[in-house]
């Protein structure tokens, strides 16, 4: 018996070795070519820029001078960039960005904003902007009260205290602390998340995909079912209100969403911040052959598809979404209704080829 | 008159003596894999994550009133799996701790249907057999503290329930193999392979059709035979050689946790006597425990009323066992589609299925909808779990209607929008989205609600 278990061993081992015929081409997939791509075309050069938008928002802001409107507007403007530029880094809500100081959707972008937070805050001078109770009155969405929320004639008036200067200019410090750290941290972690392999719950594939996943839907509810109140707060349908939206003083929430959806088209096409395409998890479904279960025909394309009408979809919006949503409702309603149609492409589709895990635990059977 | 004599021919053989080693190796394995497997479910942090941070749970039906302890009874009732488990394997107080652990085991499975894994069906039966079989009286801590109880044969069946219990476990994990998508299309194998294309040397095999076919192939054939095989001593080393490489490779291919090598080591059971008893030998060598030995047979096992009463619970066990996995053909449709009649059954990685599931109330009074954030109501497991399972679609809408209800909208409406793809195949919807979801009584009915495959 031993002598035929040893046979048994050696001849399967033969035939797990005989079969790797290097004639054969190469069928498998890989992730690290898109995990490359993401990591040094997309991730680090994002935040990189991001970083550099919160410096150049710094300098002007050294700068400005309230008796000169024009040094008001360019503020202005460099702080509507800075929020673009972060639309491109909020789907990467992993590794490093959740484990310095908090996760950095939430000290950057968390909204609406609390008012009255900030105006005590800056009233008194005393506050700490680590504390969790500050969390909703810092980052850009109270950047964007403090510097678009009455005529400029009356910005220019209340920022002649330096008090609110001040204040803004600490919440920038404390955007590019984080986002300083969370970049060096990415020196290390690249090769972490460049060499993962499987797709386990603590891979790159999973948690990438779930993040990616995570911040579209969070496009689709946050910054537009619930301002048009096509949502439900913990079941309870609610009303429309505009005031939630995300970008309320600076009216720039539509050119946000677009931002925020081009970020998300160009991690599944795969193209990098240099504008080249590279591989992404369109290129990946190519290699299954993913198939789509929602419209007929490659799963690749009908999502690239989707992106599109999205994209489409939000250009139809010509004025900031709280105009849309109180004079143009229904076409509201259409781009929303295109926003879900991506979902079960995503999540069951995308999901069950790239075989992610959702979640810890021993899942799915035995 | 035949009938009887075969009965009894029945009942001799299962009531000859044969040796409790066996029982005595099979209770020392089990009381050890069950004491790391609390200790490794403390240790990933499950307690907390699916017992104390889920704010709702998914019940079996008719068990809704099971319900988590708090943060420090949950606690407890694993540092109680831990020490039970353990007093098991030692056959320490075996009879109290056996049930014990037995109960608190199925407790723990009956809060959150949403992790409903065959192997804890698994555990939780033979944590019930053994409870009722003299386990312990052999090198344990009770025949250390009695000599008196120690024995040295039991009654075939005893060995035999254990093994039926494995063998329905590969059996019917096998037939639920015989389906079209599983042999004729070989899915859901071919996606899960590609999954692991990475893999040095297998990797390139994955991607080829062949490979997946014939794994879905031999994985059904394994299954229908393998108890066979185990069965016949002249292919048991054989038959445990393929038994150990088949597990090890679906454990390091799919995360299925303690499966693999809970059933490594419990089919174990399958070796004859003089096996067992050269470890029990060599465990005796190990410890300073004196072998008072050879007590011979007990008559007494089998003849008492209460063996008479646990051979019927036994009998009714064994029919339980049989029917059970078979329910699934009392409905009509497709069983991976429906799901009626699919947990319980031994159906072990048999399909891929995922569903993306849009529910919205409405508030009748102003005709106001709105779309609800699953994640405001479940965790990421549950929801994934929801969106595939009708069951759990109903109870979902019961806990959306509670908890609104609760916050003052009397009657609402609840609709979902749920898209399923089973095995590639394209995404449809599962029912009818105008449905009042909260119209419909969850049952053992037909789902009749639910549209075709």
């Amino acid at each position: 018996m031993r002598e035929l278990l040893s046979k048994i061993s050696i001849f399967s081992i033969l035939l797990f070795l005989g079969s790797c015929d290097p004639g054969i081409p190469d069928e498998k997939i890989y992730y690290d070519d898109f995990f490359e791509n993401v990591a040094d075309g997309m991730i680090i050069p994002r935040y990189a820029n991001f970083q550099q938008q919160l410096i150049d928002m710094s300098d002007k802001l050294a700068l400005f001078d309230s008796s000169n409107s024009q040094s008001l507007i360019e503020i202005q403007n460099q702080f509507k960039s800075t929020y673009i530029s972060w639309q491109y880094i909020s789907a990467f809500e992993f590794g490093p960005s959740q484990e310095y100081f908090g996760k950095l959707q939430e000290m950057c972008n968390t909204f609406p904003t609390q008012v009255s937070d900030i105006e005590a805050n800056i009233l008194s001078g005393d506050y700490n902007l680590d504390f969790p109770t500050n969390y909703d009155a810092k980052g850009l969405p109270a950047i964007d009260y403090l510097l678009f929320h009455t005529s400029t004639s009356d910005l220019l008036e209340e920022l002649s205290n330096f008090k609110r200067i001040q204040y803004i200019n600490d919440c920038i410090i404390d955007m590019q602390t984080r986002v300083s750290a969370v970049l060096s941290a990415w020196d290390q972690y690249r090769d972490v998340f460049v060499q993962s392999q499987g797709n386990d719950v603590s891979s790159s594939l999973s948690i990438l995909f779930n993040q990616y996943l995570f911040d579209y839907e969070r496009l689709k509810r946050d910054k537009f079912a619930l301002p048009a109140g096509f949502a439900t707060q913990y079941g309870i349908p609610i009303l429309s209100d505009t005031s939630v939206v995300e970008a309320k003083y600076s009216k720039m929430s539509i050119a946000l969403l677009q931002a925020n959806i081009i970020s998300l088209e160009r991690i599944y096409m795969g193209v990098n911040e240099q504008g080249i395409d590279g591989v992404g998890f369109y290129e990946k479904l190519l290699e299954y052959n993913a198939q789509s279960t929602v419209v007929d025909g490659d799963l690749a394309l009908a999502i690239q598809e989707q992106f599109s009408i999205c994209k489409n979809a939000l250009t139809n919006h010509v004025t900031d979404l709280p105009n849309e949503i109180i004079n143009h409702l229904s076409e509201v309603e259409l781009t929303s209704s295109e926003l879900q149609k991506m979902v079960p492409m995503l999540k069951n589709d995308m999901r069950s080829y790239l075989s992610v895990s959702v979640t810890e635990g021993d899942p799915d059977g035995d | 008159m035949g009938i009887s004599l075969s009965l009894t021919k029945w009942f001799t053989f299962l009531s000859k003596p044969t040796s409790i080693a066996p029982l005595g190796v099979f209770r020392i394995i089990f009381g050890l894999m069950m004491c790391g497997s609390a200790i490794r479910f403390w240790s990933k942090g499950w307690i907390d994550s699916f017992f104390l941070q889920p704010p709702h749970f998914f019940h079996y039906y008719g068990f809704s009133w099971v319900k988590p302890f708090g943060e420090i009874g949950m606690y407890l009732v694993f540092a109680l799996l831990i020490l039970t488990s353990f007093l098991v394997a030692i056959g320490l107080f075996y009879r109290g701790a056996s049930i014990v652990y037995f109960v608190l085991f199925t407790y723990v499975e009956l809060i959150d249907a949403s992790y409903y894994l065959n192997h804890y069906y698994f555990v939780s039966l033979v944590a019930f057999l053994i409870c009722f079989l003299p386990a312990n009286k052999t090198l344990s801590l009770d025949v250390w503290r009695r000599p008196n109880i120690e024995l040295n044969k039991i009654p075939r069946w005893m060995i035999l329930l254990l093994k039926f219990q494995l063998a329905a476990v590969y059996f019917f994990a096998g037939i639920a193999k015989l389906n079209p998508d599983w042999i004729l299309d070989a899915m859901p194998m071919s996606i899960w392979l590609q999954a692991k294309a990475h893999w040095p040397l297998l990797g390139d095999l994955f991607t080829q059709k062949w490979v997946a076919y014939s794994s879905s192939w031999l994985a059904c054939f394994f299954d229908l035979t393998i108890v066979i095989f185990l069965s016949i001593s002249r292919f048991r080393p054989f038959a445990y050689f393929i038994l150990v490489v088949f597990h090890v490779l679906t454990g390091m291919m799919f995360p299925i946790g303690m499966f693999p090598w809970i059933m490594i080591l419990s089919t174990l059971i399958f070796f004859p006597p003089h096996f067992h008893e050269k470890i029990l030998q060599a465990i005796r060598y190990l410890l300073p425990v004196n072998s008072t030995q050879l007590l011979g047979y007990n008559p007494l096992i089998l003849s008492s009323l209460k063996n008479k009463i646990s051979g019927f619970i036994f009998t009714v066990f064994v029919l339980i066992q049989l029917c059970l996995p078979l329910r699934y053909l009392l409905y009509p449709g497709n069983i991976f589609w429906t799901e009626q009649g699919y947990r319980f059954s031994w159906r072990v990685m048999l399909m891929e299925k995922a569903g993306t599931a849009f529910f919205y109330v409405i508030d009748p009074k102003t005709g106001q909808k709105g779309e609800v954030d699953n994640k405001q109501f479940l965790t990421l497991t549950q929801e994934k779990m929801m969106a595939s399972q009708p069951d759990f679609i109903l109870q979902y809408a019961k806990i959306i209607k509670e908890v609104v209800q609760s916050r003052g909208l009397e009657n609402p409406i609840i609709n979902a929008e749920v898209y399923v793809t089973l095995n590639g195949s394209r995404s449809k919807l599962l029912f009818d989205p105008s449905l009042n979801l909260l119209d419909i009584e969850d049952g053992f009915k037909n789902k009749n609600w639910l549209y075709p495959r």
